[in-house]
């Protein structure tokens, strides 16, 4: 794609980089049919294309977008599965997060939209102003029908209970032979809504070797702000964790910085590009980024202490947009399951994004309650007893519309290898345990490892 | 002709919400890769169902208005979503009717929409149970079946021929009429053979509407290969440009025999490493040079790969049970001293041949995008003649076609695949679009390897949107006459696809 910027235009690094990305587009089109808001309305400016020739309009024409183009920005999910269909490696995660910081900048919200944006930012990523927030929408729901209608969404948004807070603070001592030491992030509203992932993830990681250190200091990635334009909140945020993890890496050393909340990984996993224009802290926050790995990547099938039995629970795993598009994660996850002794079953459409996408929910909620329901149906299609994922919105837009027990693979992980059961699983009647099997040889798989035939099928019997 | 008139009617019946006119879409609708530029249609619409496409038909008569009806994926390399002219209504059938209509888990078809894509075929296969696979290209897995099969296109495994393993169609002719082809076409309540037996009473129409524009095929029955337990690929590399008459040589009695029962994927370098990295030579030449020879060894030896490579697979009850295939095709293609085997554990390790993997296996795969970005400027077109499997004349053929590429400053790309008397020849030609001389030297290097290669004998196999003229005017005059003739009795307004595959 060509582009008209002027020499006064790209003396800024923003735009430079977006004007870099711009002219590798050539309007293949392959992303437009898996991008969730195109499949869904059939609006080019729905589509990535579209949305990247409206970014460019935006960029050059300069001053204040017009109010259309903000809304299919605002729309896009930022689930980046147009990246990985892209036959050109258009970098549009970030021609996009430069979009969004160019409409924070340029663009004056309604009155209404402001508020909104700037209460989910505070909210989402403070775990005690969160918990706060959660009590008073719980007394607000009774009147919630008296409520304006984004405030609504909020309440309905808000879960009925919170668990009780746990401080993982410090440090998790390896047991056994010792391997390696991690920093975890204990990430911000993952704190408050679903703290059993963080201390799943600190007993797998100590069950098999790993000392985990936990720095009080650090908390939000900066990912919720980031994807919203706030591009300033996100570096502050994450200017915490780099101090803090680049301390402990200099006192103790770190072999890696764990996360396991994907959407979460995937800014870590760029804190270089972020800082890239910060002095201090430039070097710090691409050391940091070269370690940074998603919780199941730490661990590998013949790492894991494994009981003689296993409980053959079916799960169906979610893939994360976070994790498959932006990540490259797919394989990882399904082996260790599998390898724990789960019957892991694919998601049909498992390309397509469920609607959560940060604050994307709230913030959008018509088109994620679609996506949601989409999703829900799929995943009830594949008969599993339990859902499997990566990432915790993912999980929290899910359980609102799949009555399956929604896991963090960590949970199941954990679970299966001493761990306690999940608290999402005590309701269900789980098959009867089974002798685990050998580990199969590696050799004896196929390609691209199919689900099992069904009974009686014409499978193995012909072949 | 009023579209106008025709919108507003069809606007009525569909409802609003299905007919876009939108700057955008229409802008989008006629993009295309070709060097010959964009056409933009009139109007995009959506219908839902066999009745809806048949209204719209019998309104496009009734306005003497021109449909291009399209299915779903990107036809990429052979004109996108392109109609052959500007002005038509595009019939995008992707969009509502991506229905699985049926899967007979015992006799091993399904009956599709338009709409549905390989990928949507094989998650639902999978989620099944895992018993089945529909052969899939190596393309996009968003890539249409039924638009691959009417398109002639085709996969690598044992039902590779998307066409010829279809059985049984529902057709909206020209007129608006809907015919079922097969034993599809008795009046029964349950039609228990219709995508099971393609040849009972009557003619076969079903080939009219492959390569045509007479009717939209609104259904489609696709045979399902039983999922093998185990896959196990082998991969021979072949050092020298001349090599490729051994290879055809080899790869012929192992097709005859069926001792091997993929397709052999014979692909030359730079096919394979286009899949993984631009061209490291574009820029010292601004695209006006072929890539030197000495920079496609090195490329060779940077990804381990030969001039030629060939890929194939055996399908079997585990890896183990293949051992004695795999050593018997091992000494057949090693026997000579040129070839280096690569085994399947090591290729799974190299994107390009994880894709031929990938592709035996029924798996839709991105790998192969990557051609695309070979040259910059998103200009690509498909030239697809073939050859008989005879080592001399395929080796002729390369030398032609690759002195025509060189000639006009573009890059050889090419994957034979090749079955037991014939191969076809995928040639890709990649070049920048944004850059006018260089898309008329792709155009010129097309027509000038068409011309070459009908010289000798040789059609293609598919026709980008550009050419389909030119094919056609290639063709015996009587052949011509017949195709016109069969299109007005078929579709006597001519409203469907006026000029799709050089047939008005």
């Amino acid at each position: 794609m060509k582009t008209a910027f002027t020499a006064a235009q790209l003396a800024d690094p923003g735009i430079a980089a977006a004007d870099g990305i711009l002219r590798t587009c050539v309007h293949y089109g392959f992303c437009t049919a898996v991008c969730p808001t195109y499949v869904l309305t059939r609006d080019e400016n729905e589509a990535p294309r579209g949305r990247i020739d409206l970014i460019r309009a935006m960029l050059e024409r300069g001053g204040r977008p017009d109010a259309k183009t903000v809304g299919h920005i605002d729309s896009c999910l930022s689930c980046n599965a147009c990246m990985t269909t892209c036959a050109v490696d258009v970098d549009y995660l970030h021609l996009a997060d430069i979009a969004r910081a160019f409409i924070e900048d340029h663009y004056r919200r309604p009155l209404g939209d402001r508020l909104l944006r700037r209460l989910v930012a505070r909210i989402v990523t403070d775990p005690a102003r969160f918990s706060r927030m959660s009590r008073l929408a719980k007394l607000a729901r009774p009147v919630r029908a008296l409520l304006p209608g984004r405030l609504r969404t909020l309440v309905d948004f808000a879960p009925a209970a919170l668990p009780p807070r746990r401080d993982i603070a410090g440090v998790h001592p390896a047991e056994g032979a010792w391997r390696m030491r991690v920093a975890l992030l204990q990430g911000c509203v993952q704190q408050a809504l679903a703290p059993e992932i963080n201390a799943a993830t600190i007993r797998l990681l100590t069950r098999h070797g790993v000392e985990v250190v936990v720095p009080p200091d650090a908390g939000c990635c900066g990912a919720f702000t980031l994807h919203m334009g706030k591009a300033d909140l996100a570096r502050a945020a994450a200017a915490r964790n780099v101090d803090a993890w680049y301390a402990e890496l200099e006192r103790g050393g770190l072999d890696a910085v764990v996360v396991n909340a994907s959407g979460c990984g995937t800014v870590v996993k760029d804190y270089a590009r972020l800082f890239a224009e910060d002095p201090a802290r430039r070097k710090k926050a691409a050391a940091l980024a070269a370690i940074a790995r998603d919780v199941t990547e730490l661990l590998t099938p013949d790492d894991l202490r494994l009981p003689e039995t296993a409980v053959p629970l079916t799960v169906a795993y979610h893939d994360a947009c976070s994790l498959q598009h932006a990540q490259n994660i797919r394989t990882e996850p399904r082996v260790l399951l599998r390898a724990a002794g789960f019957e892991v079953r694919d998601v049909p459409e498992g390309h397509f994004c469920c609607g959560s996408a940060g604050a994307y929910n709230m913030l959008q909620p018509e088109m994620a309650g679609a996506l949601g329901r989409r999703k829900a149906a799929h995943i009830d299609s594949t008969g599993a007893m339990a859902v499997a994922a990566g990432n915790l919105g993912c999980l929290a837009q899910l359980g609102r519309f799949t009555g399956l027990p929604m896991l963090h693979t960590v949970e199941l992980l954990d679970w299966a290898t001493g761990g306690p059961l999940p608290e999402a699983l005590r309701d269900i009647a789980l098959p009867e345990p089974v002798a685990r099997a050998k580990s199969p040889d590696p050799a004896a798989a196929p390609a691209a490892p199919p689900p099992a035939p069904s009974e009686g099928s014409s499978g193995a019997a012909i072949w | 002709m009023s579209m106008d008139a025709f919108l507003n009617d069809a606007a009525n019946g569909l409802g609003a919400e299905h007919v876009n006119t939108a700057d955008e879409t229409l802008t989008r609708y006629g993009e295309n890769t070709m060097p010959g530029g964009d056409r933009r249609p009139a109007a995009v619409l959506y219908p839902g169902s066999t009745e809806e496409v048949a209204a719209l038909v019998r309104l496009a008569n009734l306005h003497k208005v021109p449909l291009f009806p399209t299915s779903t994926g990107n036809n990429m390399g052979l004109g996108t979503r392109s109609a052959p002219a500007a002005g038509m209504a595009v019939l995008d059938l992707g969009r509502r009717m991506n229905r699985i209509l049926e899967i007979d888990d015992t006799l091993g078809f399904a009956a599709v929409e338009p709409g549905v894509s390989f990928q949507m075929l094989a998650d639902e296969l999978k989620r099944r149970g895992g018993q089945w696979i529909n052969s899939t290209t190596s393309g996009p897995p968003q890539g249409g079946m039924i638009g691959n099969a009417l398109d002639k296109g085709a996969g690598y495994g044992p039902y590779f021929d998307h066409f010829g393993f279809s059985c049984g169609m529902e057709v909206v002719l020209g007129t608006g009429d809907v015919i079922r082809t097969g034993d599809g076409s008795i009046e029964a309540d349950s039609l228990v053979n219709w995508h099971v037996s393609k040849y009972s009473f009557g003619p076969i129409l079903d080939g009219l509407f492959a390569q045509s524009n007479y009717g939209i095929v609104t259904r489609l029955g696709v045979w399902l290969l039983p999922r093998p337990p185990a896959i196990r690929s082998f991969h021979f590399g072949f050092p020298d440009d001349g090599d490729l008459e051994e290879i055809v040589e080899l790869c012929r009695p192992m097709k005859m025999s069926n001792f091997v029962p993929t397709l052999f994927r014979v692909a030359n370098d730079l096919y394979l490493i286009g899949s993984e990295v631009p061209s490291p030579a574009y820029a010292a030449s601004g695209g006006r040079e072929s890539i030197s020879d000495d920079a496609r060894k090195a490329l060779q030896r940077e990804h381990g790969l030969g001039a030629w490579t060939v890929s194939g697979a055996f399908y079997g009850p585990s890896m183990a049970a293949m051992e004695p295939q795999i050593e018997r095709v091992v000494d057949h293609f090693c026997a000579s001293g040129k070839a280096t085997y690569i085994p399947h554990e090591a290729a799974l390790e190299k994107p390009a041949l994880a894709c031929a993997v990938a592709s035996f296996s029924g798996e839709p795969t991105l790998i192969e995008l990557g051609l695309l970005k070979w040259r910059p400027g998103g200009g690509n077109a498909w030239f697809t003649p073939g050859t008989p499997m005879d080592g001399k004349v395929a080796n002729e053929f390369q030398k032609l076609g690759r002195a025509i590429y060189e000639a006009n400053g573009l890059d050889y790309q090419v994957m034979n695949v090749a079955g037991p008397r014939f191969a076809r020849g995928l040639h890709v030609i990649s070049f920048n679009r944004e850059d006018p001389d260089e898309a008329a030297r792709a155009d010129a290097a097309y027509r000038a390897l068409a011309d070459a290669f009908y010289a000798r004998g040789v059609a293609v196999g598919r026709a980008p949107v550009d050419w389909q003229d030119f094919h056609m005017d290639k063709l015996m005059p009587s052949f011509r006459d017949a195709c016109a003739a069969i299109k007005r009795a078929l579709d006597p307004n001519g409203v469907i696809a006026p000029g799709r595959y050089g047939i008005t």
